[in-house]
């Protein structure tokens, strides 16, 4: 709750002005009983026309004066509450996209969204009710108890009683509500992730038919939420009427009283209509009260989920100073490199990674699933941080870098297609903002994209749908690859970018990288022996840790592991055929 | 007095939709431009009504449980106003009277409390029951629209009607459901005693109900588009915030975090606006309608007054009256604010019933037959297709594969083979030609049955956040664990599989984000492994699988399409180079049909793409 602080400060002062507006409102509507019970005990007890109206008179200026404080109080509430709601989105969103990977895979992406637009909404709304009713309520309350109080001590002795029994049953309420509604918002989750997954999953249900499983999946789930929403609903729907009874009950015990006391003439009867008035309002304000802290409890839980966001630290050290690079641009070195997800020693997917990769160079990574390739790749642009050894490029650390700096160096085409909502244009200047439409074009050529590109009916216009859906796997990977190379990287990177191209067009992609790109460094990551045969030396991962290191054919003489992966695409007859060819 | 909330709750986060300019993308995307009013607003509520059909029992017991409640309210200020005439001012109190109306009123206090209660119990239950209706009904729709629906649209918009706009209908029915009804009650009862106790002073009260409706209409017109602009800000805001964070990773990989948020905040800003304006516009009604109220209050004390020292009323109708006004008011301003609440939760109904409007895939023809134990002979006969009408992915092919063959595609990316994929499971249907399997043309069979007869290794997988042990049975929920565990075996997903410490019990979280690429694949794999379908389909599967693994998988494959037909797409020659039939396609032809042999010979395309592959080879 701490980060709740920062908009504290910021926000009070406008906070006390409106709650100040929300005093005099409150103020201007407490004088109305007073006033009617003058109206009718001196006005018309003893016949006094012109008195009535001044005082009728009076009532409407007090409302109206009462008004104007409402809407100067409910502007300035809303402007308050929206600004925070908006402020606090965007902290979120930046808290959210500064935090490292480690940190973002604890949490549920789809969770994640929800906290961002419903819990964030949930708080809002809070803080909004809090300004326009939520506080006039318990100020209404206090005020009517003071007026009736003073009206009449004998009365008050009800509200002795009352009062107390009316704040427990409200900590009691409170103290029920909250771990219902955190059971409530997991189950929203829940519904909202299995959504979510449909969404990025419809052909594979469709091919395998599952749509009867799918739906029943969502039945438990949605059932789920149901049931806790309900149960959490009607646990506390019995607070309101008991406190209503409560109030009541004071009424009627007032009535009596009041009846001995007319009696006695210690009590007058316009006292006794107005003290029923005051707890009417104490009444209605307390079941506002009581609706507050409902209110309260489900923002509580939404702000605990956003505390948690806020409260995440980030392990790396802090970005230590920029220094100029004085290495060769575009060397890599790892020298004894570990790596675990967890930082235990035990569960190191990388272990002992010791190699250099010259400037210019173009290195082949290859190996069997889930031997490391991806995850040694990520280390570079810094996504995690080595968890023993040291990581160099351009002759420095990479954890002197700022990351920022160390991302303009690299260019990354992942393994996954990732392209957003905009145009082919859009999408491949996202890798550099400065680029104009003829480099933009040269970096499509060079991937081998700007034919199919240039085909489509609005060419580099063509809009693209949530991973670019008109287009094939191949193509949204040739875009991608433009995307990398319109940034003019030190270091290029290619994770397995190729799997879904052809062979033809992959060879033309290298040709035209080696042409284009004489003194950037590349790093292939495939499956296909054939992508990597060529370069000028290839990385063999086993396991996690370096098994060969060579060019082809040092490895196809000395590497076991290789010589595996050779035969096991080329296959030896293979090996024939193919020579049998050339020779013709 | 029933236990009405007071309360105008703030604004809601109604549901957002967002709407992206598509030019002519797939599936029936309406435009709407965000300044619309909720058009259809009786339209709307008609149909969020028949959701309330079912819960017509319920609904009549609220329904006479408020009546009973309103009954109450309406005579409670009518016994105080009798115990106050009990003690008529500078007289005796006459103590019989008062006894019996403190009875009364205390038995009636229970009988409030009790039904209020009871109310509330059974309103809980019917909007929950309603809101999980409605979202059952989405999510089922949602199973029924074709692929193309899906293609045309951004996760974060559909994410946004199911999630935002489904909140938004909930928290409006569960507000304005018992204040409606016991509104109306409410304010008709409180007429009618008001008229029974005093017709002039009723007239008295009344003159301020004409201004009230004029605030309301005039409010209410400019926070219903306002309320609009909002969802659509929402939307736009829902669909930034799920792409950057799902692709989380390229926008640090291009230090694109700066940019993103600079898009986020234009958009928070935005939104700021809009709903900055909303909310002014909805602040101006409680307030406004107090002054009237207070007027209305004033006009009775006055005139009350007045009649009183004519000797035409007692004290003690005043003050019945004034507990009447106000009690008159409550109703009425309740019904202002649920007038407003329910613009932004008619727009978010509106969004909901847009999907459940759309186009479904089209239904099996009647005479639909199932496809049982197909043999697997498919023909393509002059098949042409595009995804956009002026746009033709594929022309004019025309090819045959007879039971128990395999048959290779191969061709550069786009050329459009997945396409043709697309079209044998009927996820798109073809634009000219026939499509037959045994013979028949597949339109005559049931979709579900054709669908079924194939086992798919996609290049997307799909698996979902469940035990690995769900995902496999995904392939056929009927199985065995030992039959399970054999498809993974056969996968060679066993391997990785028995060295997680939970087995396979695992969970896997998010769309299986947990395992590696490769590793999902195999999963993926085992899954077909277990459904063994008739004809097989795999769209280069295996390319982000390693080639070591691979070929472990190809022998496993290899015995799995033993006398069944399969469609391999491949890019990898040495994959398709077994194969019985092989297709060499670009731009949407048939370029070279043939054995591998024979296309060697044939010195065309496949013999450069081959050759192309070994270039480099040397004297390896």
């Amino acid at each position: 709750m701490h980060f709740l602080s920062k908009y504290a400060k910021k926000y009070w002062k406008l906070f006390s002005t409106a709650v100040f507006f929300l005093m005099c409102e409150a103020l201007c509507d407490l004088m109305q009983p007073a006033i009617l019970s003058k109206i009718i005990d001196v006005g018309v007890a003893s016949r006094n026309m012109p008195y009535v109206l001044k005082m009728g008179g009076v009532m409407l200026f007090i409302t109206a004066c009462g008004a104007v404080a409402a809407s100067l109080r409910s502007t300035l509430a809303s402007i308050v509450s929206q600004n925070f709601g908006a402020e606090l989105r965007s902290d979120l969103f930046r808290k959210i996209q500064a935090l490292s990977f480690q940190n973002i895979n604890r949490f549920d992406r789809a969770s994640l969204i929800t906290r961002l637009t419903n819990d964030v909404t949930q708080v809002q709304s809070f803080i909004n009710g809090l300004m326009r009713m939520f506080v006039k309520a318990p100020l209404l309350a206090i005020g009517a108890l003071i007026m009736a109080v003073r009206l009449d001590p004998q009365l008050s002795v009800v509200l002795a009683v009352v009062v107390p029994i009316v704040i427990i049953f409200i900590i009691v309420n409170m103290r029920l509500g909250f771990p219902l509604f955190m059971k409530v918002q997991k189950a929203l989750d829940r519904v909202n992730g299995i959504m979510r997954e449909y969404l990025s999953g419809v052909r594979v249900v469709k091919a395998f038919n599952q749509f009867q499983f799918e739906v029943e999946k969502f039945s438990v789930a949605n059932r789920r939420l149901q049931e806790r929403s309900t149960s959490s609903i009607r646990i506390m729907s019995i607070f309101s009427p008991a406190i209503l009874l409560t109030v009541n009950f004071g009424i009627v015990a007032i009535l009596w009283m009041g009846g001995f006391g007319v009696n006695n003439g210690t009590m007058k009867v316009g006292h006794i209509i107005a003290f029923i008035n005051y707890m009417t309002q104490i009444s209605t304000s307390l079941m506002m009260i009581s609706m507050v802290f409902n209110m309260f409890v489900r923002a509580r839980a939404s702000t605990f989920r956003i505390g948690e966001v806020f409260a995440v630290e980030e392990k790396t050290s802090p970005n230590r100073l920029k220094h100029e690079v004085t290495g060769e641009k575009g060397r890599i070195d790892f020298e004894n490199v570990t790596f675990s997800y967890t930082g235990r020693v035990q569960d190191a997917v990388l272990k002992n990674i010791t190699f250099t990769i010259y400037p210019g160079e173009t290195v082949g990574i290859i190996g069997s699933t889930g031997s490391g390739k991806s995850t040694l790749v990520n280390l570079i642009p810094r996504f995690y941080d080595v968890t023993g050894g040291s990581l160099k490029v351009d002759g420095m650390d990479v954890r002197d870098f700022h990351p920022h700096d160390l991302r303009e160096k690299i260019a990354l085409v992942p393994q996954k297609n990732i392209l957003f909502t905009g145009s082919v244009r859009e999408n491949i200047q996202w890798g550099n903002d400065r680029a104009g439409m003829d480099e933009i074009e040269r970096a499509a050529r060079l991937a081998e994209a700007h034919d199919f590109i240039a085909a489509a009916p609005e060419g580099y216009d063509t809009m693209i749908g949530q991973s670019g859906v008109n287009f094939s796997g191949g193509q949204k990977q040739r875009i991608s690859i433009a995307r990398a190379l319109v940034r003019h990287p030190e270091i290029l990177i290619l994770d397995d970018s190729t799997s879904a191209v052809d062979v033809a067009t992959e060879m033309r992609i290298k040709a035209a990288l080696k042409r284009y790109a004489k003194g950037m460094t590349c790093l292939l990551i495939a499956q296909r022996i054939t992508s990597v045969m060529d370069t000028d030396k290839i990385i063999v991962l086993e396991k996690g840790e370096v098994a060969g290191l060579g060019t082809h054919e040092e490895l196809l003489r000395a590497s076991h592991v290789y010589q595996e992966i050779y035969q096991s695409q080329m296959g030896k007859e293979v090996l024939q055929d193919g020579r049998t060819n050339e020779r013709i | 007095m029933a236990g009405q909330t007071n309360g105008y709750k703030g604004n809601q986060a109604p549901g957002p939709f967002l709407r992206m300019g598509r030019p002519g993308g797939g599936g029936a995307a309406r435009f709407r431009g965000p300044a619309e009013k909720p058009k259809q607003f009786k339209g709307t509520l008609k149909r969020l009504w028949a959701y309330f059909g079912r819960e017509r029992n319920g609904l009549s017991v609220i329904l006479a449980l408020i009546v009973a409640d309103s009954v109450l309210t309406l005579c409670i200020p009518y016994f105080i106003g009798r115990a106050v005439d009990a003690m008529p001012p500078g007289r005796k109190v006459h103590f019989n009277l008062l006894e019996i109306m403190i009875f009364v009123l205390t038995a009636a206090y229970i009988a409030d409390a009790v039904l209020t209660f009871l109310q509330g119990w059974l309103v809980a239950g019917v909007s929950q029951r309603i809101v999980q209706r409605l979202r059952s009904h989405l999510f089922q729709k949602l199973q029924k629209l074709p692929v193309s629906f899906f293609d045309a649209r951004t996760h974060g918009e559909l994410m946004s009607r199911l999630s935002n706009d489904i909140d938004n209908v909930s928290n409006t029915i569960s507000q304005s459901t018992t204040q409606l009804m016991s509104g109306v009650i409410a304010l008709l009862g409180t007429l009618m005693m008001m008229i029974i106790l005093s017709p002039v002073l009723t007239v008295a009260s009344l003159c301020t109900v004409p201004l009230v409706f004029l605030l309301t209409r005039t409010i209410a017109k400019r926070t219903s588009v306002l309320f609009k602009n909002n969802q659509a800000e929402l939307g736009r805001l829902n669909g930034h915030i799920e792409e950057t964070i799902s692709g989380i990773e390229v926008v640090k990989a291009f230090n694109h975090e700066e940019k993103a948020i600079k898009k986020f905040e234009e958009v928070n800003q935005s939104l700021l606006k809009v709903g900055l304006r909303a909310q002014i516009w909805s602040g101006f009604l409680m307030p406004l309608m107090n002054v009237i109220n207070n007027f209305g209050f004033a006009m009775v004390a006055v005139v009350g007054g007045v009649l009183a020292l004519k000797g035409m009323i007692t004290v003690g109708v005043i003050a019945s009256f004034l507990t009447y006004s106000r009690q008159f008011v409550r109703p009425l301003n309740n019904l202002a604010n649920i007038f407003n609440v329910l613009q932004s939760g008619v727009a978010g109904a509106e969004r909901v019933f847009d999907i459940l409007d759309e186009k479904e895939e089209p239904e099996d023809a009647r005479e639909a037959i199932v496809l049982r134990d197909p043999k697997g002979h498919v023909v393509f006969e002059n098949v042409s297709f595009g995804y956009r009408e002026d746009v033709p992915i594929i022309k004019n092919i025309s090819f045959e594969a007879k039971p128990g063959t395999r048959t290779a595609l191969v061709g550069p990316t786009g050329a459009g083979k997945t396409t043709i994929v697309n079209l044998l499971t009927r996820f798109y249907d073809v634009t000219e030609g026939r499509i037959f399997i045994d013979g028949k043309d597949i339109r005559a069979y049931t979709r579900d049955s054709l669908r079924r007869s194939f086992g798919f290794v996609l290049q997307d997988t799909y698996l979902f956040s469940g035990t690995i042990k769900e995902n496999i049975k995904y392939g056929n929920p009927e199985a065995a664990d030992e039959e399970v565990e054999e498809a993974a075996r056969l996968a060679h997903a066993d391997i990785f599989i028995n060295r997680m410490p939970d087995k396979y019990e695992t969970i896997l979280s998010e769309n299986g984000g947990n395992l590696s690429q490769g590793q999902r694949q195999l999963l993926a794999i085992a899954r077909v492994f277990l459904a063994k379908p008739a004809l097989l389909i795999l769209d280069e599967a295996t390319s982000s699988i390693d080639t070591r693994t691979e070929r472990f998988i190809q022998d496993a494959l290899l015995s799995m399409m033993e006398g069944r037909t399969s469609f391999i797409i491949a890019h990898r020659l040495n994959t398709i180079r077994d194969a019985d039939h092989i297709m060499v396609i670009d731009h949407g032809q048939i370029i070279e049909q043939g054995s591998h042999d024979e296309l060697m010979a044939h010195r065309g395309r496949y013999y450069h793409m081959f050759y192309n592959q070994f270039k480099n080879m040397g004297e390896g």
